[in-house]
């Protein structure tokens, strides 16, 4: 059952149009992750589903209310975590954890509970006493999307959550929304590293200047835009003469650095692979190591954007 | 709870730390105790209503009005901090509305000019206890000014928070705005006596009716201009307020 649903969604600032028409549809119990370069209309997407800001036309339904006219009752199931820095200077990570679950009506037992299971989840126990004015940025961050958790909710909108974290912080995060997402959470979820999404999401959109340019899971995006295939071929030995025999191959590149090694980036790569393999084996050249690299969801994001600027150009 | 009463919670929270309280009673005090007794050599009695007042008590109420409008400073401070650590969004983003958000405002410097006024009142009670009259409209009187008197300037203060860009701007504006009502009234110094256009100037600043008001329910002196006095206030604090409240809806996210 699709927690968000909108139709028409636009936003225009004057004669500048952040949000183009989308219309989107995410499931229940999923999580969804929302891509696009800079400046594409994500955080605009975001502030427009989180009732932050009204829209210039279209229709927001979430979790089956209508946003629009229902913004309180919205928000009192949602969880935001913004993508600008949110804290209390003046407060501890303790304390600014308890004081947002009170913000909540979180009841105090509940809350107390929570505050050291979050400490823990998140790794700030050691830095519990420590005011969120002397933090570092991941700290920081670290605290403004752990306090997110202090109150229950059905649906959580994470813009860009592990900006600043370090690796294992990072890895540690995902992990953290994976867990909440088979407790039934449903996540939307936008981020610039696109290995984050590749690994998190069930379903992508990705959006360019406004407009939604794709949407599917990341494996239908795969098969869909990533036909082109990278394989390696590596032969120990350094045989510049290979170069003369593949003159009639096209799509691919070679180079002699410690032996000699052919990349085939095409879309028919398995028939460049082949025409290949006949020559080599023609000649006696024994291959040390063949490889397929996989499609990057990175790949594919590239590869719609580059499709979608050009052809508005 | 009430989201409210969740914010003023909040709000009191993130604003009454130690050095707030301490300045909120030791600048009071050098004033009652050190200007209080360093001017009583020049200023024997202060001719209050049908009254005398000696410097002392005189000053000493004047700081209660003072300490309430000093107290409001703390609007602007969470608003302009709210903006600045991005905390306005996420208010708004949870289960409040900008209306809870402005009458938590509201209610918290409510609250906070109420506990000033009566900080200073206790602390400041040795000096003014000879002068004092009590009636059955003294505690009214002062209740009235600490919460209409935090209306008016936590509104100002809110005004300017909503809108100056830098910390460095609003620090200087409202310090600036704070100072001239500090010292352009009558909670220092009397304003019969002062030369012209100072004296009228003292009676264009809602601070001198707030001092006024207080003076009038600590020492018994209520007059038909005191009430009048209250009607501007009530006036210029709605005024204010409506101002405030309609720049803190407009307020762009």
């Amino acid at each position: 059952m699709p927690c968000i649903v909108t139709n028409s969604l636009s936003k225009s600032y004057g004669s500048i149009v952040a949000v183009d028409g989308i219309d989107l549809s995410v499931n229940s119990g999923k999580i969804f992750g929302f891509l696009g370069p800079n400046g594409a209309g994500k955080t605009t997407t975001i502030k427009l589903l989180t009732t932050l800001i009204a829209p210039t036309s279209g229709t927001i339904n979430i979790l089956g209310m209508d946003a629009i006219r229902r913004p309180l009752d919205v928000r009192k199931k949602i969880g935001v975590v913004l993508q600008q820095p949110s804290y209390e200077p003046t407060l501890s990570v303790e304390k600014s954890l308890e004081k947002y679950g009170m913000m909540w009506n979180v009841e105090r037992k509940t809350r107390k509970d929570r505050v050291e299971e979050l400490l823990s989840a998140f790794d700030l126990e050691e830095i519990r006493k420590i005011k969120n004015d002397d933090l570092s940025i991941g700290q920081r961050r670290r605290v403004q999307v752990a306090r997110e958790f202090m109150h229950d909710m059905e649906l959580l909108f994470l813009d860009e959550p592990t900006v600043g974290l370090d690796p294992s912080a990072r890895r540690g995060l995902l992990d953290f929304i994976k867990k909440k997402v088979k407790e039934g959470l449903t996540i939307f979820f936008t981020t610039h590293i696109l290995n984050e999404a590749e690994y998190l999401c069930d379903e992508v959109a990705i959006i360019n200047k406004g407009k939604i340019i794709a949407i599917d899971t990341p494996n239908e995006l795969k098969n869909k835009f990533g036909r082109e295939k990278t394989i390696k071929i590596r032969i120990p030995e350094t045989k510049k003469d290979v170069q003369g025999l593949l003159i009639d191959v096209k799509d691919y590149e070679i180079d002699f650095n410690s032996g000699t090694n052919i990349t085939i980036r095409s879309n028919d790569s398995e028939e460049v692979l082949l025409k290949i393999l006949q020559i080599l084996t023609a000649n006696n050249i024994s291959i040390e190591n063949l490889s397929v690299m996989p499609t990057t969801l990175e790949e594919i994001f590239l590869t719609v954007v580059k499709n979608s600027n050009a052809s508005s150009n | 709870m009430h989201p409210v009463i969740r914010l003023v919670n909040r709000n009191l929270t993130i604003s009454l730390n130690k050095g707030f309280l301490i300045w909120q009673i030791v600048f009071p005090l050098i004033y009652i105790f050190v200007a209080g007794f360093a001017y009583t050599a020049l200023i024997h009695s202060v001719p209050f209503g049908n009254k005398s007042l000696d410097y002392p008590a005189f000053i000493a109420s004047g700081m209660i009005g003072f300490n309430i409008m000093n107290s409001t400073l703390i609007s602007g401070i969470i608003i302009w901090n709210d903006r600045r650590h991005g905390m306005f969004e996420q208010i708004l983003v949870g289960p409040f509305t900008r209306s809870h958000y402005i009458l938590s405002n509201i209610y918290t410097i409510g609250i906070v000019g109420l506990i000033s006024a009566a900080l200073i009142t206790a602390v400041g009670y040795p000096l003014f206890f000879k002068s004092v009259e009590f009636n059955f409209y003294t505690i009214p009187l002062v209740v009235f000014a600490s919460v209409t008197g935090s209306i008016l300037f936590g509104s100002i203060a809110s005004i300017i928070s909503t809108r100056l860009q830098s910390s460095e701007g609003f620090n200087v504006v409202i310090n600036t705005a704070f100072l001239f009502f500090a010292f352009v009234s009558t909670a220092f110094y009397p304003a019969q006596g002062a030369p012209e256009p100072l004296s009228t100037a003292f009676y264009l600043n809602p601070l001198t009716y707030l001092v006024d008001v207080v003076r009038a329910g600590m020492f018994g002196n209520f007059s038909t201009f005191v009430g009048i006095e209250m009607i501007v206030l009530v006036v210029v604090a709605l005024i204010l307020f409506t101002i405030s409240t309609k720049l803190l809806s407009k307020l762009e996210i």
